[in-house]
């Protein structure tokens, strides 16, 4: 009996485009979701940093033009990552008990990957919809919103949610590029777990600070 | 006191009709240096013959025992049951036909892959057995050795989410393999030609670098930084190839 698997031929030039532009969006949101986070702090600073900071993006219409810009990478991104979300229950459960088997960290970390990005997927279009049309942006509205107290909760969880989706995709980016070569890889995962902690608390801290800023 | 092991043992005969998938399991004393082929050969001769599962070599040379031992696709023949808890679950290999317990069908996955990927070196210079061999640069050999290590074992397969989902998902055997034919010298084909094959969803560009097959592949085989050294090349292909002004 002979028996054969089929590999069909197939058309790469598309499969290795969209895998590339891939790699460059989710760059670029990483390099965006720190810059983000770090520009957010500046309220540790006191408000009038802060608010500096956003009159200056705004002045430059940072705001205005990278705001959108920003929303329509997040979308592209999505729509090139549900190449690879399985979406068929079949593919859900082949994925789930794989992944069972394997008791395996970095096949976790896509798990992870996938799950976050449904959180991020619905908060993170709510929070980039609510700011962008409320310009400009000022420490005493956002100030006002995260003390309405649904806010504090509604950032506390996509907060873990998009430190943990970015600092598993760079660190796949790395490891599928490879830039990060194999003998690196632990010390790599290191970092991931550090950077991504990090961010968390500085997260956190933000927060707590936007907590006790007198709304006038 | 030796451990008193319990093996549970995946069993299901697709040619038998009513035979229905399911756990057995089966008790054995552990002896010393008792590694799984003598287990699963003890099992089968003392306590239940239908029992199937591949060997050949023993030795970690052929490939063929490769299973999921407690959650890990690994050589039965290179596990010793020193190295395991005193509950042993057998499982077979997945993304394969199965042939019956523990027995898969790696070699037509692999045949066929290979003759996708054409695995043979590509070359149009005729033979002439009078000339004297052309002798390769060592390092060169060494590199391609270092890749041709690869047993077909298909844990690597085994242990990849991607090759789960998708059956025609070729894994990081082929892309390990093709690697293998980009460095050797005796072949002709050009990346692009490469690319036709590999620079797909079917190859490099379907696999989402999640590594499960590096950490299971029992020759240690670089598979990591192989995966990454043919996604790169080929993504460097893929804008050649839209660029006019490249030919090849
Ligand atoms: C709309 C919400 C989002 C969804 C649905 C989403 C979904 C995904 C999925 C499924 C992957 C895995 C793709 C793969 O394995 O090939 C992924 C990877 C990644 N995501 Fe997201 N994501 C979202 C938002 C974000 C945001 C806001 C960032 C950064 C700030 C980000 C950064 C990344 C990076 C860097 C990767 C790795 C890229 C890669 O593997 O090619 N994502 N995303
Ligand atoms: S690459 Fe490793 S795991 Fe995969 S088939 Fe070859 S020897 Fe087995
Ligand atoms: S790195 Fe690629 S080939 Fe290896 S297990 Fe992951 S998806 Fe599969
Ligand atoms: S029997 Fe040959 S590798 Fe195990």
């Amino acid at each position: 009996m002979q028996y054969q698997v089929a590999f069909p031929t197939a058309s790469g030039s598309r499969a290795a485009l969209l895998d590339l532009v891939q790699m460059l969006l989710g760059l670029a949101l990483v390099v965006f979701m720190y810059l983000h986070a770090l520009f957010v702090a500046s309220i540790l600073l006191g408000p009038q940093v802060f608010n500096a900071l956003a009159d200056f993006f705004e002045r430059y219409y940072l705001a205005q033009v990278g705001g959108p810009l920003l929303a329509l990478v997040f979308l592209t991104h999505f729509f090139m990552a549900a190449r690879r979300i399985p979406f068929s229950q079949q593919d859900q459960k082949k994925v789930w008990t794989s992944t069972r088997m394997l008791a395996h960290r970095d096949t976790w970390l896509w798990t992870v990957q996938v799950v976050t990005a449904m959180f991020i997927l619905i908060m993170g279009a709510i929070h980039i919809w609510v700011v962008l049309t409320d310009l400009p942006i000022t420490a005493d509205k956002s100030a006002a919103r995260i003390q309405t107290g649904f806010w504090l909760g509604f950032y506390l969880l996509l907060l873990p949610m998009v430190e943990m989706h970015v600092g598993a995709g760079w660190y796949r980016l790395g490891i599928k590029w490879g830039v990060i070569k194999s003998s690196a890889r632990n010390k790599a995962k290191r970092a991931e777990y550090y950077i991504t902690g990090f961010f968390i608390l500085l997260g956190l801290i933000t927060l707590a600070r936007f907590m006790f800023v007198s709304v006038s | 006191m030796n451990r008193k092991l319990t093996f549970s043992i995946f069993r299901y005969n697709p040619q038998e009709t009513g035979s229905s998938p399911g756990m057995r399991e089966f008790r054995l004393e552990e002896t010393e240096n008792l590694n799984l082929f003598v287990a699963l050969n003890l099992i089968r001769e003392t306590q239940d013959p239908s029992l199937q599962f591949d060997f050949c070599c023993r030795a970690g040379i052929c490939g063929a025992c490769a299973m999921v031992i407690n959650g890990r696709p690994r050589l039965a023949c290179r596990t010793k049951t020193a190295e395991l808890p005193e509950k042993i679950v057998l499982m077979p290999l997945p993304g394969f036909r199965l042939v019956g317990d523990l027995s898969v069908d790696t070699g037509a996955w692999f045949r066929s892959m290979n003759e996708r990927l054409r695995s043979w070196i590509h070359t149009d210079e005729n033979f002439d057995p009078d000339a004297p061999e052309v002798v390769m640069d060592n390092q060169v050999a060494e590199e391609i050795y270092e890749l041709d290590r690869c047993i077909e074992c298909g844990c690597c397969i085994g242990a990849c989410a991607t090759a789960q989902m998708r059956s025609d998902f070729m894994g990081a055997a082929a892309m390990n393999r093709i690697a293998r034919f980009m460095l050797d010298p005796r072949d002709k084909r050009t990346n692009r030609e490469f690319f036709e094959i590999v620079g797909t969803d079917q190859g490099i560009f379907g696999c989402m670098g999640l590594l499960g097959c590096h950490d299971v592949c029992p020759k240690n085989l670089p598979l990591q930084d192989q995966l990454a050294h043919v996604r790169r090349k080929m993504g460097r292909q893929a804008l050649k190839n839209i660029l006019p002004w490249y030919k090849n």
